[in-house]
């Protein structure tokens, strides 16, 4: 037995010491596949085709693609998007604390008002928000300010309140689950270790907690920066509102809306991004190694090619 | 104590207010009795180990110690303080959490499931309860978490994190981070039982090199080795009352209870 395993590891003189034979075997072809490609391909050629033999002048798109107007629009929308994000998630982590708190008043109001917001359309809120004149005919703030109700709600304030107070509500949902997400253990750890409960609070567990809490919040940060398209019903001249009053006044209506569509996707593109690096940041602990960031797949995979170039050269 | 000459000093270092006093202690969740009076005391140096069934109230009683549970009747006094109340006159005042939290910080406490901070390394995790709660400045603080470290044969092991260390490993960080705080009493909540078994003999090193020390340890243990060996003093718990305490070399070798004796011999 022992002979027999030396012929075959050691092999004739000459020949690297190989394990059992490599196999080569025919694959076998899934025609199936092929086929479905084909067709899949085939349609999409014909979408576009449609799209290029249509009546709509593409050559206007660039033109006004970095128009200032645009530009402008942009800005505004991106301005939205973070501000109401930034109400989103402050209010949010303020509601989810105190849906978690053991005071039933607090814990109640926190409820009362996730329900109301996530019960009613943003579009809906919007539009009441501005037309909030009927009730509150001037705002009062004593000396500092005062003014008629319809002077104080601008476009803008309209806009980031109700996008804000909206998201507000669902980023509740979504902290109190990222909070609930951390073991109980790590809370009496600390404060076995005589920490306080907001000391607790800000450095265990809401650390932890983000692990939980960041990737649907980049989903959040996507869906408002698509959903400020919505504000153009209050007059706030974003991207969208812009993009459909050039296109009146231009004669280029469809193809001022196809320029905001691929704006927005530029965006949302850049935001995603964004999100993969800031969920790798938090995951950080929470498993043996990180993955690997693209650029880093992509310099493996140049050295990688470099080192088989040289071995076979 | 003629077998262990290493610690024959340890006892009397303390002054003579008992570390740990338990008078009545019952506790309940809910409907469920869980603690039903328990007297104790645990002296000033020395090691307490405590033994039982699961659901004897072991652990629960080790709460108590340190206001993770709070109990229903009777008194627990913490080196002569009432735990988690204050007495004026025959009233008793809950104690704020900030001034539970000021006690907190003299009891380390080691827990079964380690619960080390999973987002920060290992010197993070013994460095963040100085500098957070006793202001201690960060060098000094880091320099004193790798000498911890060190004493607990972890100090290559400073910048990993806990998802990168064995069980032995994470629970002698978790040992160093409570030992941190410079407490004056350790709790030990089964240390080992989450432990494979040949990562078990690693911490219990560190556990005897702590007792040697002469710092005050309340453990609640399946190890009868250990308390055998190390232990100044064992409770046998069941049912949430103590069945029988003593010597743990008198107590595991010469049961007097029934109880005791029908546990023992299924776990020895």
């Amino acid at each position: 037995m022992t002979v027999d395993i030396d012929k075959t590891a050691g092999g004739p003189a000459g020949t690297p010491p190989a394990g059992p034979e490599a196999i080569k075997a025919i694959p076998v072809r899934h025609y199936g596949r092929y086929i479905s490609a084909v067709i899949a391909l085939a349609l999409l050629a014909a979408v576009v085709y449609a799209f290029s033999q249509g009546k709509i002048n593409w050559g206007a798109i660039p033109d006004y693609f970095f128009d200032d107007r645009i530009l402008s629009g942009m800005g505004k929308t991106l301005l939205l998007t973070v501000l109401a994000m930034l109400i989103g998630v402050v209010g949010g982590i303020l509601l989810a604390v105190m849906r978690l708190s053991k005071n039933p008043v607090t814990s109640s109001i926190a409820w009362f008002y996730i329900w109301f917001f996530r019960g009613t359309p943003v579009l809906v809120q919007l539009v009441v928000w501005f037309n909030l004149g009927l009730v509150f005919e001037y705002i009062n703030l004593g000396p500092f300010y005062r003014d008629e109700w319809s002077d104080f709600m601008t476009p803008f304030l309209t806009a980031l309140l109700g996008l804000g107070l909206n998201e507000a509500a669902y980023m509740a949902e979504i902290c109190r689950a990222g909070l609930l997400a951390v073991d109980e253990g790590q809370t009496e750890a600390a404060h076995a270790l005589g920490m306080s409960h907001a000391k607790t609070l800000r450095r265990i567990v809401v650390p932890q907690a983000m692990r939980v809490i960041v990737p649907p919040t980049g989903n959040e940060v996507i869906n408002m920066l698509k959903t400020t398209s919505l504000v153009s019903v209050v007059q706030y001249s974003e991207l969208f509102r812009v993009a459909q009053d050039i296109g009146q006044t231009s004669g280029a209506p469809a193809e001022m809306l196809f320029l905001a569509a691929a704006w927005y996707l530029l965006l949302t593109s850049v935001f995603s991004v964004g999100q993969y690096y800031l969920e790798r940041y938090y995951a950080r602990g929470a498993s043996r190694q990180l993955p690997p960031t693209p650029w880093q797949k992509v310099k493996a995979n140049v050295l990688s090619l470099s080192s088989r170039k040289g071995a076979t050269a | 104590m003629t077998d262990k000459p290493s610690r024959t000093d340890a006892p009397v270092k303390g002054s003579t207010v008992p570390m740990v006093k338990a008078e009545g202690v019952h506790k309940s969740f809910g409907p469920v009795e869980v603690l039903k009076g328990i007297d104790l005391e645990v002296k000033s140096g020395e090691v307490f180990c405590l033994i039982g069934p699961s659901g004897s109230g072991k652990s629960t009683f080790l709460r108590c110690i340190n206001h993770l549970e709070k109990i229903n009747a009777g008194r627990l006094y913490v080196d002569g303080e009432l735990v988690g109340y204050r007495q004026k006159g025959d009233k008793l005042y809950e104690l704020k959490d900030s001034e539970v939290a000021l006690k907190r910080r003299d009891i380390g406490m080691v827990f079964q499931r380690f619960n080390l901070f999973p987002h920060m390394t290992a010197a993070e995790n013994v460095i963040e309860a100085p500098v957070q709660v006793k202001g201690v400045n960060k060098a000094q603080a880091r320099e004193r978490a790798m000498q911890l470290l060190d004493r607990v044969g972890l100090a290559d092991k400073a910048g990993n994190y806990p998802s990168q260390l064995s069980g032995g490993q994470q629970q002698r960080v978790a040992i160093a981070r409570a030992l941190a705080m410079d407490p004056k009493l350790m709790l030990f909540d089964e240390p080992t039982s989450a432990l494979d078994p040949e990562l078990v003999g690693d911490v219990l090193d560190v556990m005897r090199d702590l007792a040697e020390s002469g710092m005050t340890m309340v453990v609640v243990t399946h190890e009868m080795g250990f308390a055998r060996e190390v232990g100044d003093s064992l409770v046998f718990m069941d049912g949430g009352v103590v069945v029988e305490s003593g010597n743990p070399r008198d107590v595991l070798t010469d049961p007097q209870h029934e109880r005791t004796k029908a546990f023992l011999s299924k776990v020895l």
